[in-house]
């Protein structure tokens, strides 16, 4: 008789080699992924933008998945990486939120602190050796200072007046640096607005994995504001002269 | 006051309706039964005299042993069940010796006072339901002695967990009268020297027996060579000064 | 025990094992450069503030050198994470240890506190490589250095990161003295002398170094404190 075989979810696998030595392995790489975050500091708070796609691998697989959230009344979140880990963040920080809403004490989450919180479990998860295979964009504004920060995978943090997860990284980042760095406090809203499509553009043109629907968010005294999904005007006449590959 | 005895007598955590925890202070009685033992702070450094009670000519003399080295630079005299005292002492040692490895530098005199009291404070404790491993208060009193970058210090504890710093201390049997005598006596600017002096001077007026080399015990602990306890030849020649 | 497997085994030279299958590695290296320069009565520390992952700038000011609540400054490099939860750690021995003494910690506490923490992790280690100064308790200017496993040990001057391997021959030179003959190696250098080199030696890194730049925090810790400065270096 055969052995009876168990079918693990594919996100709990047994490790390739030796495979019957009883150790599973946690999450190992991403499955549905979301890709670039873009975010930077201008005149009245933060701008942020993020695509609407959730890849599966190569596969367009969800084209309407919200990658953008707002934690407590003055708190932008921005994700890329995977999206299940993404949704269990999503449930932690809507626990803290009612939590916090539950204390009923007039106090309310400042950004610094869901940052924190974030950095925090993302650490601890790196330290288990079982990471949520994110990287975050914290944005915010507390008592007229603008707050912008980042954390991945490992734990790694840092705070800049600009910054970009994964493609955006290289293609978005050094466009940024250009046009926004040190102007940080000069940039008005329709400034900001095209810098951000600009980068978006770019990315939607050469990240294979980016999506032309996307949203714009973004924290002002005001609060958190997260558009409706929209598209960048795009120009393909170049691919006309494109014949060949690379010919 | 110990002769209405009630049903507060005997539970180690319940309070009287008085407020008191009779057990501690029963505990506390135990000492003064205990021979006595002296301390004096100098600027110098600290003295520290036990009373030995060689209770018979075949005791060896040297086997008591009142005065202990808890650190090169801490030390300690007790009175009262002194058996309970190697509970505490060890603890203090290993205290000691911890902070050393960990901060490399020798623990505060204060810091090792504090923690033998928090150990003497845990009495009649248990987790979970388990049998406590401290079924009742030391009965044990002690005085500790050290010199840190506070300069000499003086401590004396007592069952109930609670430490008091002085200039200087007499427990034991006859630390009434002893106590009486060093306030008469001290003074702060008195010298190690003379607090040697003054110290067997007190001893030797509230002990029964004729003071002598044998049944007495003589340490210091100065900033410059921390604990050492004196030989026949140093005692012998401060009692000479009597 | 089957002993046929060691009789059969080759001789051969014993190698570590750095495999750990297809784990995922849970180290990053955010590169940087810190030093440290004692003095008579004082130590200056030295540390850029750009954060790096690969050939990418993740931050032009992320500082990896720490004021701690006893007075002395922790400059690190290494793995920048590990970085901040190692302060977290020892600014909480700190405060217990104050709370329980009565006392600030001396730096020689301190250094010998944070060998221990480093070395309680030696089989997941920090991957930090600190730099510990302050006055130790003679007013003298104290540098402790450490593996990321707590090997510790005291010194005049350290370059540690990701030019330490050009930086630390140059202090070699210029503040241990050690290319010079009948030189004493031990002499310890003057305030401004110190300051100078600091800066030189980071302005240097930074031409050199892709991982060094941007922003340099500077520290002197004297008897009156710490005086902490930012200085502009090429943000290249």
């Amino acid at each position: 008789m055969d052995a009876i075989k168990i079918q693990l979810p594919h996100t709990v696998q047994p490790r390739a080699e030796n495979a019957n030595d009883g150790a599973v392995s946690r999450t190992m790489q991403p499955i549905v992924t979301g890709t670039s975050v873009v975010a930077f500091k201008y005149k009245d708070g933060i701008m942020m933008a993020a695509d609407t796609l959730a890849s599966y691998g190569s596969l367009a697989r969800f084209r309407s998945e919200k990658r953008l959230m707002a934690v407590g009344d003055n708190t932008l979140v921005g994700v890329s990486g995977d999206l299940s880990d993404f949704q269990y963040m999503q449930h932690v920080l809507e626990d803290l939120e009612t939590r916090e809403l539950c204390m009923d004490d007039d106090q309310t989450l400042g950004t610094k602190s869901v940052y924190k919180y974030i950095s925090n479990i993302m650490y601890n998860r790196r330290t288990k050796v079982d990471p949520l295979w994110n990287s975050y964009v914290v944005a915010g504004l507390d008592h007229d200072e603008k707050f912008l920060g980042f954390v991945d995978l490992y734990g790694t943090r840092y705070q800049s007046p600009t910054i970009a997860t994964g493609f955006g990284a290289h293609l978005a980042q050094p466009i940024l640096r250009k046009r926004v760095e040190g102007r940080e406090d000069e940039i008005e809203e329709e400034e900001a607005l095209a810098i951000l499509d600009d980068c978006m553009r770019v990315l939607f043109y050469r990240d294979a994995r980016s999506f032309n629907k996307l949203r714009r968010a973004k924290v002002t005294a005001q609060g958190v504001e997260i558009s409706e999904p929209y598209s960048l005007e795009t120009n393909w006449d170049f691919a006309e002269s494109i014949v060949g590959y690379g010919g | 006051m110990f002769l209405t005895r009630s049903e507060y007598d005997r539970g180690v955590n319940t309070f009287s309706p008085e407020g008191r925890l009779f057990q501690v202070e029963y505990a506390i009685e135990a000492i003064k039964l205990g021979s006595t033992a002296i301390g004096i702070r100098t600027s110098e450094g600290v003295v520290l005299a036990v009373e030995k009670r060689v209770t018979s000519p075949l005791l060896v003399a040297d086997s008591i042993e009142k005065i202990l080295e808890i650190d090169t630079h801490v030390a300690c005299a007790m009175s009262g069940l002194t058996a309970d005292s190697r509970t505490m002492i060890e603890h203090a040692r290993i205290e000691a010796q911890n902070h050393t490895f960990n901060y490399d530098e020798p623990v505060p005199v204060e810091s090792v006072t504090q923690s033998v009291c928090d150990l003497a404070l845990r009495f009649g404790e248990s987790t979970d339901g388990q049998q406590s491993t401290m079924s009742r208060p030391f009965g044990v009193a002690l005085l500790i002695a050290g010199v840190d970058d506070r300069g000499p210090q003086l401590f004396h504890t007592d069952p109930s967990g609670t430490f008091w710093r002085y200039e200087a201390k007499a427990i034991g049997a006859g630390s009434e009268g002893a106590q009486t005598e060093l306030q008469e006596q001290y003074h702060r600017g008195m010298s190690l020297e003379e607090a040697e002096t003054l110290a067997l001077k007190v001893l030797k007026q509230v002990m029964e027996e004729k003071l002598s080399s044998t049944n007495v015990q003589l340490a210091k602990v100065t900033e410059q060579t921390g604990f050492q306890i004196y030989t026949k030849d140093e005692l012998e020649a401060v009692i000479g000064r009597l | 025990m089957d002993f046929a497997q060691f009789q059969q085994a080759p001789v051969s030279v014993p190698t570590e094992h750095h495999s750990h299958g297809n784990r995922w590695d849970p180290y990053v290296d955010n590169g940087g450069t810190s030093l440290a320069i004692a003095g008579e009565d004082f130590v200056v520390v030295a540390s850029d503030t750009r954060q790096s992952n690969g050939y990418s700038i993740n931050s032009r000011y992320s500082p990896k050198a720490f004021e701690l609540s006893n007075g002395s400054v922790l400059a690190t490099t290494g793995y920048h994470a590990d970085a901040l939860k190692l302060v977290e750690h020892i600014e909480q021995r700190a405060q217990l240890y104050f709370h329980k003494h009565d006392r600030a910690m001396n730096v020689s506490a301190m250094a010998q506190m944070l060998s221990g923490i480093l070395y309680s992790k030696r089989f997941f280690p920090y991957y930090v490589f600190p730099i510990l100064s302050g006055l130790d308790a003679k007013g003298k200017g104290a540098v402790y250095t450490y593996d990321p496993v707590g090997n510790m040990e005291r010194v005049n001057y350290q370059a540690y990161g990701s030019a330490s391997a050009l930086v630390q021959p140059f202090l070699d030179s210029q503040v241990g003295f050690k290319n010079q003959r009948n030189a004493d190696p031990s002499r310890l250098l003057e305030r401004p002398q110190a300051v100078k080199l600091a800066i030189d030696a980071f302005t240097g890194a930074t031409e050199r170094d892709i991982h060094t730049g941007d922003w340099l925090d500077l520290f002197i810790i004297d008897q009156d404190g710490i005086h902490q400065t930012k200085r502009e270096l090429k943000h290249d």
